[in-house]
């Protein structure tokens, strides 16, 4: 079902043998995604879908026109190319037209993994079998979600550019409760490589947090000092890229990094100066694409270096505008500290008084130039006293700026990154844990 | 969970364990041609279910489904893309030994069909020996239909000039105001083409659209920036909804109003008492009510993703949702709701019912597999898939707040507040994965002073809980006042699905809500909640 390096160059390159237009660029993909999701200690729903899609985006005269289609045959490529020239013949000028680009060279990554790919549905049985057997001998109501997914495709210009890769994932995410609804815990991982992936060790640390959960306090909201599990680093920060350092949205003065007079914050320091924030395409635990914003070949881009803001993301037409190269990159999030690192342990163990948080859930930006946002906790809060943690809590309303958050002196210890992705979307990331010294927990939540 | 509505046409990643945020079949492909693809609907329908049938399925059903999106974006004086696309495949869905099995592919073929169906009982099979408690279907009667959406100009008929020139001019009108930086809209239109057999005999055909236009005008001030977006929102509804209303007028007020926020003074937090207009209130309805009302979740289904839900089966009936003026109908009829059907998923006609009558929690939403658990023995027709690759599972009808029966205005529910916030549109939305706790924002905010509309404020959210939030509403505008916002981007389930949905509400008044300032970024003003 996937498609083949082959089968895309000819596809890609047959689209753009229909078209007429001056410029133009065609995609080709392909996909298979898998699941088996479960809960109440049960199954509920498992399936498997094929997918596959072709799209061109066209320019006549610089009017611009786009169409797609998911049926490769020939005549349903001309229907989209026709389409697509048509609606540019129609179209106002696109003043933003960049040429598409000329052949490039690109440096493999390694996210695709053949047994990922090729996932047994009788292996995945079995898994999910001896977590549903592990809920029952703990005596928790246990609810997850096993997904696996490959996918293949490329793109090709007009005036020479192929672009071919592909790339596999697979996580599973396990949620326990107590019978009693008083206590939950959850746990989360994924990667490209189905070895790496430790299916028991997800489910007993789900269930783990969920039993040592019970009888959870509630105390007032306030500000305190947090230790944050890498999953609720990964839940408030995990969606920095693209959007979050975005060079025009800086520049027009409606971004957390815009400076007055058009201009932005480039090389300010705005972060701790043990933070870096960048972006690796061939990181081994976490590759990323070869390529970025349509067809550059993606490098190593440092957003954030000792909590300077060292480069914006700039597409290829804001780049043009502004005389600079366009930016290769972001691909994927690692953030990490340029010091010395901390393990969770030594930070609970360093904190006084605290509180150790899982998870945040429902995050929502309230005020785009604080970047501000706020959100709850969710499945595992904990009362650090003395060194150790005490005893469980209840949950939070939380309001809080990220950029605060990460504002000197407030970032007290990080540890080792490891790969985690956010629980409400948007993939993996490389991501420490992290004590702060100062988190505004707004309100409390009843909610298990 | 609500998504950003400009992420109505944007691709985004799925991710493991969490929801993708557009339909799945977006994923695949993002807009084209007319050109519909023949193939005999019957044929293939007979093949999945007489396979899944001598594979031992109990149940069986396929759709077969072809959706169309197409969708222009512009900003300022240009427009920055038109892409259209189509999406064609099918979905079999097999029940063997109580055990669900799902398969699709995007061949739509006889061979295919009969490869995909097989792919779908092997899953089952795989999995019913894990199964620790056997699905039960109720039933529901065998129908033929055909079911079109109520519009009267089809979007995809309309020649691509005449809706780039409409956003240029909404723009423009936009820009005309003096301290107005930017303008970004949009125009997106989804029709879905649903076949759906099963293996009771119902046989359906469906034809939907939905109409999506939306603009956001952004003031940029010395060292500030500000932003108002439309009010309205998308519908069930036609190319005629950019007639039925003057959208070039209502950009040139969200322009104005974006630069008078920049100097609009910023919120003192405490307790007010809130008027709510519909722009505004059908999110807090959707978030608040819409999902505590879903049966999987009180059954523990979504524990993993979305959450459960404070209501339980043994509070049916009983619990004190809100005061006795609260009624809150759960309809798959509604005009314009955008989760209007002739018939769900599994062939279960479209119908109404009450979920909160009189202030009191009365009744779920439910599907063929969940209604038995609370001994129910009919669905209310809540099964949807977002995609034919997608697993229809339960999902929310339009849930709509019944308004007044006498004429009261929403001047008549400000006339009732000495201090107060009338707010308008949505904002930032946020609740906790059981529906207790939520903080809503929204778009333009107005001081009531002594009964009437003062100025505007800036930095408003409103922290509370569902139960002591519609505990508190003591005022309703009446039928003349009732609007139907909604919103495509409905987000559940693992993997991520994306629901169109819509809830009808008139502006209704709160009181004694606790207000906090949302620029400081501490949520300053919050910390005076107490439930335990």
């Amino acid at each position: 079902m996937l498609l083949t390096e082959a089968e895309v160059k000819a596809l890609t390159l047959k689209i753009l043998g229909m078209v007429k237009a001056d410029d133009a660029s065609a995609s080709v993909g392909s996909n298979k995604q898998s699941h088996l999701r479960f809960a109440a200690n049960n199954v509920l729903t498992s399936g498997t879908r094929g997918g596959r899609n072709a799209n061109v985006t066209v320019w006549i005269g610089g009017k611009r026109g786009s169409a797609s289609t998911n049926d490769l045959d020939d005549a349903n490529l001309r229907a989209m190319v026709d389409q697509a020239e048509k609606i540019a013949s129609t179209s106002p000028p696109d003043r933003e037209y960049v040429p598409t680009l000329s052949k490039q060279t690109y440096r493999p990554t390694s996210g695709y993994v053949e047994a990922t790919a090729n996932l047994s549905l009788a292996d995945r049985a079995r898994q999910i079998g001896a977590i549903l057997a592990e809920f029952e001998k703990a005596g928790v109501i246990g609810a997850g979600f096993h997904s696996a997914n490959s996918q293949t495709g490329g793109s090709a210009t007009k005036n020479g550019n192929f672009d071919y890769e592909r790339s596999t994932g697979v996580g599973l995410s396990v949620t326990a409760r107590t019978p009693d609804g008083t206590s939950s815990g959850y746990f989360l991982r994924s990667h490209h490589d189905i070895a790496k992936l430790d299916t028991m060790r997800i489910a007993r640390e789900a269930i783990r947090k969920a039993v040592e959960g019970k009888n959870a306090r509630a105390i007032e909201p306030g500000v305190y000092t947090v230790v944050l599990e890498p999953q609720a680093v990964a839940d408030l920060l995990g969606g920095f890229g693209f959007g979050f350092f975005n060079a025009r949205t800086a520049d027009e003065g409606r971004g957390i990094f815009s400076a007055p007079g058009g201009k932005n914050k480039l090389g300010e320091k705005i972060f701790d100066e043990r933070i870096s924030i960048y972006s690796d395409p061939w990181n081994a635990e976490l590759p990323g694409s070869q390529s970025s914003q349509g067809g550059i070949p993606a490098q190593m881009v440092k957003m954030v270096e000792n909590g300077v803001l060292k480069n914006l993301v700039y597409n290829r037409y804001w780049a043009q505008q502004k005389k600079v190269d366009p930016t290769p990159g972001p691909v994927n999030t690692i953030i990490e500290s340029n010091g010395p690192t901390q393990t969770l342990e030594q930070m609970i163990a360093s904190t006084d008084r605290g509180i150790l948080v899982g998870r945040f859930w429902y995050i929502r930006q309230t005020d785009p130039r604080t970047a501000s946002s706020t959100g709850l906790t969710r499945d595992g809060v904990w009362m650090i006293e003395n060194g150790k943690i005490a005893y469980p809590l209840k949950n939070f309303r939380f309001n809080q700026s990220t950029v605060k958050m990460l504002a000197p002196g407030n970032v007290l210890a990080m540890s080792k990154p490891e790969r985690v992705g956010s629980s409400e979307g948007g993939g993996g990331s490389l991501l420490p844990a992290m004590k702060l010294k100062e988190f505004n927990f707004t309100s409390q939540s009843e909610a298990v | 969970m609500i998504f950003s509505r400009r992420d109505f046409i944007r691709t985004a990643g799925i991710a493991f364990g969490a929801a993708a945020t557009l339909p799945s079949w977006v994923l695949d492909a993002q807009a084209m041609t007319a050109a519909y693809l023949e193939v005999n609907k019957n044929a293939l329908a007979d093949a999945a279910l007489s396979t899944a049938k001598r594979l031992g399925a109990s149940y069986a059903d396929i759709r077969i489904n072809r959706y169309r999106l197409e969708a222009i974006n512009s900003r300022e004086r240009q427009i920055q893309n038109v892409s259209s696309g189509q999406n064609f495949g099918f979905g079999v869905r097999v029940l063997i030994n109580g055990t669900w099995g799902f398969a699709g592919s995007p061949i739509v073929t006889l061979d295919e069909v009969k490869r995909v169906t097989t792919e779908a009982a092997a899953i089952a099979k795989a999995n019913a020996s894990i199964t620790k408690k056997k699905i039960e279907l109720v039933p529901t009667p065998k129908v033929t239909a055909n079911w079109k959406s109520s519009f009267e100009r089809d979007p995809f008929d309309i020649p691509t000039e005449e809706k780039t020139a409409w956003l240029l001019k909404l723009n423009e009108a936009a820009l005309s105001v003096k301290g107005i930086n930017f303008v970004n809209s949009q125009l997106a239109f989804v029709n879905e083409q649903k076949f759906l057999a099963t293996s009771d005999g119902s046989r359906i055909d469906q034809y939907i659209i939905r109409t999506n236009p939306s603009f956001t005008a952004t003031a940029v001030g010395k060292g500030d920036f500000q932003s108002v977006n439309s009010l309205r929102e998308p519908q069930q509804i036609g190319y005629e909804y950019l007639s039925k209303h003057d959208w070039a007028a209502e950009a040139k007020l969200a322009a104005e109003h974006a630069v008078m926020k920049l100097s609009a003074p910023s919120v003192t937090p405490g307790k007010y008492d809130l008027v709510l207009h519909p722009s505004h209130l059908f999110l807090t309805i959707h978030e608040s009510v819409g999902h505590p009302t879903e049966l999987d979740r009180a059954l523990l289904w979504e524990a993993n993703y979305a959450g459960t839900s404070f209501l339980t089966p043994d509070k049916t009936g009983k619990l004190q949702f809100g005061s006795k003026m609260v009624n809150f109908v759960a309809d798959r009829t509604q005009p314009q709701g955008m989760a209007t059907v002739g018939y769900d998923d599994e062939a279960v006609p479209g119908q109404s019912w009450h979920l909160v009558k009189d202030g009191v929690f009365v009744d779920w939403q439910t599907t063929r597999d969940t209604a038995k658990l609370v001994g129910k023995n009919k669905s209310y027709g809540c099964l949807h898939a977002d995609s034919w690759g997608s697993v229809p599972f339960p999902r929310m009808p339009n849930v709509s707040l019944t308004p007044s029966k006498d004429a009261v205005t929403q001047d008549d529910l400000v006339a009732g507040v000495d201090k107060g916030i009338l707010i308008y549109g949505r904002g930032s939305y946020s609740i906790d994965q059981q529906r207790y706790n939520f903080q809503f924002g929204g778009q333009t905010f107005w001081e009531i002073k002594n009964g009437k509309v003062a100025g505007m404020l800036r930095d408003v959210a409103y922290q509370s809980r569902t139960t002591d939030f519609w505990g508190s509403l003591d005022g309703l505008g009446g039928q003349a006042t009732y609007e139907v916002p909604g919103s495509p981007n409905d987000g559940k389930g693992e993997p991520g699905q994306s629901n169109a949905v819509s809830h009808g509400c008139p502006p209704a008044r709160f009181r004694q809500i606790n207000v906090l300032n949302t620029a400081s970024g501490t949520g300053a003003g919050q910390m005076m909640e107490d439930h335990e």
